[in-house]
């Protein structure tokens, strides 16, 4: 692939060893000498070293651990060629060893670099017409800068890594510029000369750079030539030497300056992105939890006719400390909706009789059906027996619904099927049961729980999409929000595999049903039925129980497979309480920040789109900016689909799938 | 609960040879035992209320075949058709798939017979497939006779049991079956956590036993 994509005269250059890049040997030969073991972080093939005029090289390109320092690594590619030749697209973007592309075996003798990060200031990503640049700038005074280029795939899982790996801030303008911490190390001092002493570049500094600059000169795109001629000027002229600006800078500056948010100018050379800054979120305000609603309170709210009044503060109540389990019964028949709060006891009465009659009357349905009409009725058939195979096994370690002929199993059924006639084409849908069971462990009467479940499932039914629209709909706005609350772990996911969020698949479907006791599940469903503070509180729930989880999910650099693993194992081990607590801090962090919060977080949360038309369909992935990814980053004008369009639901879960398996 | 029939061979510590990963992938309508065959191969239990598979679930389970140690990375599923859409996510990259039927019901056949042909279709070409009749202790209640499944099997190149996890006939004997079939030197390249960075790992003795299967 190499070869063939690669220019002939380029290709037919030697190999012209400088003595710049001995020294680089010299460095990591010392480097072993001290006998450290290095654990590869990451790493990505098919990387070309731009590092002398007139040869590139392509090797492979990791991120490495060698005691409590991380460095950039680069090495040649091998000669040898692994004889198996499939995936050969996605080789170059797997972790694994097997080097299967080719490469010059000038190449292979190519010396290898590597790069303390402590000395590193900034990164930035650019578009080439062979692939990403990656270009590592220095810190202190020398100004160096080292550009790796992508030949094969891009460098999207590289820098993500990177940004799991070290610590880095994207750059408010120049979204494709990360500046990285500065940590202070004992090394730092002594290493901090390593590009300087390297010398890569003697007579052209940053190569790759004035690459840049030199093709950009060639095409002066009217908009963008305002902001870059700052930047060609000062890297045309070497930079005088107390001005210890980095280039990274320079360009940022300019961005900055002529606040220029130039959105993709597509050139066949290069490609500016239009800079979008990921707001950065304030720290996140202690919340503790209150007390549940009381009998007291409810009976104050509750007025002579039985009208609730107060509803707000009420809600107010439940979403801080839940319900009072003795208030239950009561409680939620409200909160789902079968009793409306503004009904008096009389019109309850009324309705209650006359819901159970239509229930009764929906059960005498398909409890009248004749084996001849079943017979010939295939999809009743259907649901028939998923229900069958269901109930049989719905919580029956509970001692409601233990044992043989448990008569509460068979009320489990009855309910699902009259749910079946109330709502034929839903249906029953796996899961179901797994809802239905607290509300019917609640009521105890059969048609009561039904009608729960109704509301229930009025609530909830988008979960049960023939094709599972409603529930990549929030695994995507799952994604979305935690790209907002914790970039650094997004992009973990995103690096390992998991950005399809599948691995919350469970969480969501039921609810976390399998994910709490039943006492627990019932405090946390009042308090989501409570609908506060915003839509879709439940994602940021799911939030807070991974923000728990991530320090570990990092600690074993859990894949796709490990994070799944881990998170289903956490069933019955989640604190509710805290991670309530955390769930609305998440929210008055989100908050803290809502004027600067895009578009496709805010109508997540319920805000206010700021541009309704337009739409916010920035993303802070980086895959927004990849050719790559041009099927799917068209953008529609109306809100719903700009949410899911840069991200969507279906791009999302192909790309979960193409990352792991293709 | 029964407790009948213990979990798989652990390899010991002298274990020789290599250790050979492979992804293995359960699929079958919902109720004929997926999770229950799982469970009793990876944990030698059985839950008569086994309650139904959400999303999926994931396990492993280690085998010694001579001296070859052979590790399973287990894919369960949900069997609804409802979520029949998320399969390839697991089944892709899945060197092995058991498609698991009851025998006391026609209609769990036919779904696997459509299985079968979808993992033809989609799966990787060398994918290992293993039909399991599984419930084989309700043979009272049979619906699908042993001979018919058998043909079908042969027909279409599959590896064929009736299993029971509930009385462990055959369960052990079904992965270890699959595990004799996979092709112990090629698996590298086609295993769905090479993209995760996971590798083989050669126990110490490998170099004196390279002879063997696992190369
Ligand atoms: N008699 C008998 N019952 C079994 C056997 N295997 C499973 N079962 C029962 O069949 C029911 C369904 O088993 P599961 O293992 O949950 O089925 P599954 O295929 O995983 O179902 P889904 O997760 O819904 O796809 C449970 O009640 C099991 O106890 C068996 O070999 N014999
Ligand atoms: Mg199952």
């Amino acid at each position: 692939m190499f070869r063939r994509s690669m220019p002939n005269a380029r290709r037919n250059r030697r190999m012209n060893r400088s003595n710049q890049l001995s020294k680089a040997v010299e460095t990591v030969e010392t480097m072993e000498e001290s006998g450290e073991q290095g654990t590869e972080l990451v790493s990505h093939h098919g990387v070309i070293l731009k590092s002398h005029k007139s040869y590139d090289c392509a090797g492979t390109l990791s991120l490495m651990q060698y005691g409590r320092n991380k460095y950039i690594e680069w090495k040649a590619a091998e000669v040898n060629v692994d004889s198996d030749t499939q995936d050969h697209e996605w080789a170059v973007v797997s972790t694994g060893r097997s080097s299967r592309h080719r490469s010059n075996s000038e190449c292979a003798r190519a010396e290898p670099l590597r790069l303390n990060t402590v000395n590193l200031k900034s990164f930035r990503v650019s578009r080439h017409r062979y692939g990403q640049h990656l270009t590592f700038a220095q810190r202190g005074e020398s100004r160096s800068f080292i550009t790796f280029i992508f030949h094969q795939g891009n460098a999207d899982v590289f820098v993500k890594s990177l940004l799991g790996q070290l610590k880095a801030y994207r750059s408010r303008r120049d979204r494709n510029l990360y500046d990285l911490a500065e940590e202070d190390s004992q090394e730092t001092q002594e290493l901090r000369r390593s590009f300087a002493e390297l010398n890569l570049f003697p007579e052209t500094a940053p190569y790759g750079v004035w690459n840049f600059i030199g093709q950009f000169r060639q095409r002066p795109y009217e908009a963008t030539m305002g902001a870059f001629s700052k930047i060609t000027d000062a890297l045309l002229y070497k930079p005088a030497e107390n001005d210890d600006s980095s280039v990274a800078e320079l360009l940022n500056n300019s961005l900055m300056e002529e606040d220029a948010v130039i959105a993709n100018v597509s050139g066949e050379e290069y490609e500016v992105i239009g800079s979008k800054a990921t707001p950065i979120l304030p720290s996140r305000p202690p919340v503790t939890r209150g007390a549940p609603l009381s009998v007291e309170r409810w009976a104050q709210a509750t007025a002579e006719d039985g009208r609730v009044t107060d509803v707000t503060a009420i809600k107010k109540i439940i979403f801080h400390g839940g319900v009072n389990p003795s208030l239950r019964y009561e409680v939620w028949k409200f909160l789902l909706g079968y009793y409306s709060w503004n009904s008096t006891y009389a019109e309850r009465m009324c309705l209650r009789k006359s819901k159970v009659e239509e229930y009764y009357q929906m059960k005498q349905q398909w409890k009248s059906m004749t084996p001849g009409q079943e017979e010939r009725f295939s999809d009743f058939r259907d649901r028939k027996s998923l229900i069958d195979k269901d109930v049989k096994r719905t919580d029956r370690v509970l001692s409601f619904y233990a044992g043989d002929d448990n008569p509460n199993v068979d009320l489990l059924n009855s309910i699902l099927m009259t749910y079946v006639m109330y709502n034929f084409d839903l249906g029953y849908v796996q899961g179901m049961s797994d809802l239905l069971s607290p509300l019917l462990q609640l009521m105890s009467n059969e048609a009561d729980a039904f009608w729960c479940f109704v509301g229930f499932m009025d609530r909830t039914c988008t979960n049960f999409d023939m094709d599972q629209a409603g529930m990549k709909l929030q695994l995507t706005q799952l994604h979305t929000l935690l790209s907002i609350l914790d970039p650094q772990f997004t992009h973990y996911l995103d690096q390992h595999e998991s950005g399809n969020m599948f691995f919350c698949f469970r969480w969501l479907l039921v609810l976390f049903k399998r994910e709490f006791t039943q006492e627990n599940i019932m405090r946390l469903w009042e308090v989501f039925w409570s609908d506060l503070p915003c839509p879709n509180f439940h994602l940021l729930f799911c939030a807070a129980i991974l923000d728990s989880e991530k320090e570990t999910l990092y600690a074993n650099n859990s894949g796709f497979t490990e994070i799944l693993k881990h998170v289903n194992d956490l069933s019955l081990k989640i604190d509710l309480d805290s991670t309530l607590s955390k769930a609305e801090g998440l929210y008055l962090q989100l908050m803290n920040i809502e004027s600067e919060l895009p578009d496709s977080v805010r109508t997540i949360i319920g805000l206010e789109p700021l541009n309704p038309v337009d739409g916010d369909s920035e993303n802070d992935s980086i895959e927004d900016d990849d050719g790559d990814c041009s099927n799917h980053t068209e953008h529609d004008s109306s809100i719903e689909t700009v949410s899911l369009g840069a991200l969507g639901g279906e791009v999302a879960f192909e790309r979960g799938i193409n990352f792991q398996y293709m | 609960m029964a407790n009948r029939g213990g979990a798989a061979q652990r390899p010991n510590s002298q274990t020789q040879g290599k250790i050979c990963q492979f992804k293995l992938v359960l699929l079958g309508e919902s109720a004929v035992g997926k999770s229950s065959l799982v469970l009793r191969f990876v944990k030698g239990q059985f839950h008569e209320y086994q309650e139904s598979t959400i999303g999926a679930a994931f396990l492993t389970q280690t085998v010694c075949l001579e001296d070859t140690t052979v590790k399973f990375e287990i894919w369960d599923t949900a069997g609804q058709e409802r979520y029949h859409s998320l399969a390839p996510m697991y089944y892709r990259g899945a060197q092995a798939a058991i498609i698991v039927y009851d025998i006391t019901n026609m209609d769990s056949f036919g779904r696997a017979k459509v299985w079968v042909k979808e993992l033809q279709r989609q799966a990787s070409p060398n994918i290992v497939i293993a039909l399991a009749g599984n419930k084989a202790d309700l043979a009272n209640s049979r619906a699908v006779e042993c001979d018919e499944a058998q043909a079908y099997a042969d027909e279409n190149g599959l590896l064929f049991m009736e299993t029971s996890a509930k009385t462990a006939k055959n369960v052990n004997e079904i992965f270890l079956a699959i595990a004799k079939k996979l092709p112990k030197n090629e698996q590298v390249s086609g295993a769905g956590s090479a993209n995760q960075g996971r590798r083989l790992v050669e126990s110490d003795s490998s170099a004196k036993t390279a002879g063997n299967c696992c190369k």
